[in-house]
């Protein structure tokens, strides 16, 4: 006899990422029907950019997307450089590049760990959040606060690294490489997490097409290299090498979480090279109005700029009317597909304790997908 | 057929395109009447744009439309294609584009939520996603003031000091 | 409840009340050992949140002063409210305040609590949370550090020892005019699932 249950899933629940809220309908522990709650964090970020200055709009978009706010400075930057035409000076390229890489660290960082608190292996979280933070320490010696740095601004850059940072984020760099096979140990080679991980929260490449799903989802079912850093370089990156992490076929949660681990190692290549090619002196900003900031007026036009999230293609839809205020900014989460209707349509299928999993290694970040 | 200007070529021989943007060498955008929206997108998803990035919506108060702009994006021939086309903002209706890009559900349903645009054939369009009782006009319409109905629904708190600049104060 | 638009919510002075007369000998003994472990609720209702595993791992390691986190609200002490609310939450919150056992503590976390901060103007986030819910305590910042957090945290076990954390107290005994408040907000108090066509 099918006996079915009515089951919320959040907002107040531990193994929910944010204030996020699914509903289930579930039969023994399999999950029959599942539909999305979002909007708990709806804070109408699209309306209250309508009504602020170009500039003061700095200090309101980097609360869009609260584990990683950098990638939100840059698409606006960018998009901002590509209608008024302004040319970014070569360092503020390869500083930027070296913030967006960190934060890259950072989120990995804490979703790799993180997959610890769905399972219940809580050493993941503590060693990887401790480590993060270090990470943050770094961002506090450039740009004066831990996680809203309002530091990369159209036209280039707030102002210079301090001086004797690179030497520290060199030491970083080695002590979080030299952390990573203990992690490896912990986590990925853990025979509990092989078992939990190898056939839980499949993904296939035909769905990811369906729904739209881009970064690590995109790349991990199609083999290629599907990542906007080299199809469509911004910043520096045609200029650094680096390898993008792939896999063919369906893929589990495992595959994901271990691509994950890939991309940390990635991005660390990336950081050194980026201190070891970046000119080590020129100006960071380039001047973007004769007047004052608030004054500024950017062309008319529209604009859709992406970067590549940790989650994937992230982007703004920005407007212009020649105004000193913007007409209207869209904004594209990278999480919306998978985490609106990939939740209603493919979990459905799954067991009741691989929600969570299917949550965290999906890549499901409800501020951005609320706004 | 791989840069720009032989799919700007192509799409203005095969269609009939009223204007045709170019914003920089990876992005061009192309405004389309209403009727050849959806035979445009088929076009370009079997050509490779494969992946619906953004489907939103700008509203034009002084002209009276609201325009709706697809975005989407190819990944093998990295172009980013903004595909726009205006409908009028009196009683919005258009038709979906689920049949071509199943991914658009939830987003017709946010275009829904905050201009009120209808869409035919969705007929979870007009379900509430982010807000729950709503009791206002679409918020993101342009005649929509936030400040106003912040003030109204949740009281300030008073402060002797006004912190607040005026409008026009900060110029 | 019909509510005049223009009308402003009549305020109570929060510092008049005085909810201590049923102190007693064993309240006080009880306070004392209230304020040596609590449980936090792990609700993660805003962008506040970010900052709240770093405090709670290994790095800054709250547990050391007596907090940690607890799952459900039924066997939690204090209500954390990291940041902005939207009205969507704030149904949610009121559910889970209204679940919790006394004696029940609430921080407001960060300057979005305060007066809505960055987001005054936003049609979907509250502006001030001590209408809604009592209030013992406000940490400031956007967002306050880990360092920040748990010098407000130590601030409540001292008022929780000395028996000025009463926020609890007020709530019952001023339940009218919260109540009144949340349905001004709100419209309703109340929460469906998404299931419910």
């Amino acid at each position: 006899m099918k006996r079915e249950l009515k089951l919320f899933l959040g907002p107040n629940h531990p193994g929910m990422h944010g204030n996020f809220s699914v509903h289930l309908y579930v039969d023994g522990d399999i999950v029959e029907k599942a539909r999305p709650l979002p909007g708990m964090l709806h804070r109408g970020f699209e309306k209250l950019m309508e009504r602020r200055l170009w500039m003061n709009n700095l200090a309101l978009i980097p609360r869009i997307c609260v584990p990683e706010p950098d990638i939100n400075e840059m698409v606006y930057a960018m998009g901002i450089e590509t209608l008024a035409k302004i040319e970014v000076p070569e360092r503020a390229h390869w500083i930027r590049m070296l913030i967006l890489e960190m934060a890259r660290v950072a989120i990995h960082m804490m979703s790799f760990g993180g997959i610890g608190g769905p399972t219940g292996l809580y050493t993941g979280p503590n060693w990887a959040i401790s480590d993060r933070d270090l990470i943050l320490d770094i961002f506090e010696a450039i740009t004066g606060a831990r996680i809203y740095h309002m530091y990369i601004v159209p036209g280039g850059v707030r102002k210079d690294l301090p001086d004797g940072i690179e030497k520290k984020i060199e030491k970083l760099m080695d002590d979080i490489e030299r952390r990573l096979p203990e992690y490896e140990d912990l986590i990925l080679r853990n025979p509990v997490m092989e078992k939990r991980l190898k056939a839980a929260a499949p993904l296939s490449a035909e769905v990811c097409w369906e729904l739209g799903v881009t970064g690590i989802g995109l790349r991990s079912t199609t083999g290629e290299p599907y990542d906007i850093r080299k199809v469509e370089p911004y910043a520096r990156y045609d200029q650094v090498e680096f390898d993008v992490p792939v896999h063919k076929g369906v893929s589990y949660a495992y595959d994901r979480l271990s691509m994950k681990f890939e991309e940390i190692k990635q991005s660390i290549r990336i950081i050194r090279q980026v201190l070891d090619k970046m000119p080590k002196e020129g100006p960071i900003r380039a001047k973007i109005s004769r007047g004052s900031a608030l004054r500024w007026r950017v062309p008319k036009g529209q604009v859709y700029s992406h970067v590549e999230s940790s989650r994937g293609d992230y982007g703004y839809f920005i407007v212009s009317d020649g105004e000193n205020k913007p007409y209207r900014i869209a904004v594209r989460g990278a999480s919306y597909p998978q985490g609106l209707l990939g939740i209603e349509k493919y979990l459905p299928g799954t067991r009741l304790e691989d929600v969570a999993i299917w949550l965290d290694t999906m890549g499901v970040c409800s501020p951005e997908i609320d706004r | 057929m791989n840069s720009m200007n032989d799919i700007i070529n192509d799409l203005k021989n095969k269609f009939n395109p009223i204007n045709v943007d170019v914003v920089n060498e990876r992005q061009f955008a192309i405004d389309v009447e209403n009727e050849e929206l959806h035979t445009i997108l088929a076009y370009l998803k079997a050509q490779g744009w494969r992946q619906l990035t953004l489907l939103t919506c700008i509203d034009w108060i002084k002209e009276n439309k609201f325009q709706l702009v697809y975005i989407i994006y190819n990944w093998e021939n990295p172009i980013t294609i903004n595909v726009r086309t205006k409908i009028e903002r009196d009683n919005p209706k258009f038709r979906t584009i689920v049949s071509i890009y199943p991914g658009a559900e939830f987003y017709e349903r946010d275009v829904h939520e905050f201009f009120g645009v209808e869409f035919e054939g969705n007929e979870r369009s007009t379900k509430p996603l982010f807000l729950e009782l709503w009791d206002d006009i679409p918020p993101l319409r342009k005649d929509f003031d936030p400040l106003a109905y912040s003030k109204k629904k949740f009281d300030v708190r008073d402060y002797k000091v006004d912190f607040i600049p005026k409008e026009g104060e900060a110029e | 409840m019909a509510l005049n638009e223009n009308e402003k919510i009549n305020e109570i002075d929060v510092n008049e009340l005085d909810c201590r007369d049923t102190k007693t000998f064993w309240e006080k003994f009880g306070n004392i050992f209230r304020s040596k472990s609590l449980w936090m609720l792990h609700y993660c209702t805003g962008c506040g949140a970010i900052e709240l595993p770093p405090t709670m791992t290994s790095r800054f390691d709250m547990e050391r002063f007596g907090m940690g986190p607890m799952a459900t609200p039924r066997q939690a002490d204090v209500l954390l409210i990291t940041g902005y609310l939207s009205v969507k939450t704030l149904r949610r919150v009121i559910y889970t305040y209204e679940q919790m056992q006394t004696p029940k503590y609430v921080v407001g976390f960060g300057s979005c609590t305060l007066n809505g901060g960055i987001y005054y103007d936003s049609y979907a986030v509250i502006s001030r949370l001590d209408y809604y819910i009592p209030v013992d305590l406000y940490i400031a910042g956007c967002m306050p550090r880990p360092e920040a957090v748990m010098n407000g945290f130590r601030t409540l076990l001292d008022m929780i020892n000395k028996g000025e954390a009463k926020g609890w107290k007020r709530y019952l005994k001023y339940n009218d005019w919260y109540k009144r408040n949340q349905i001004r907000a709100l419209g309703e108090v109340y929460v469906k699932d998404e299931f419910h066509e």
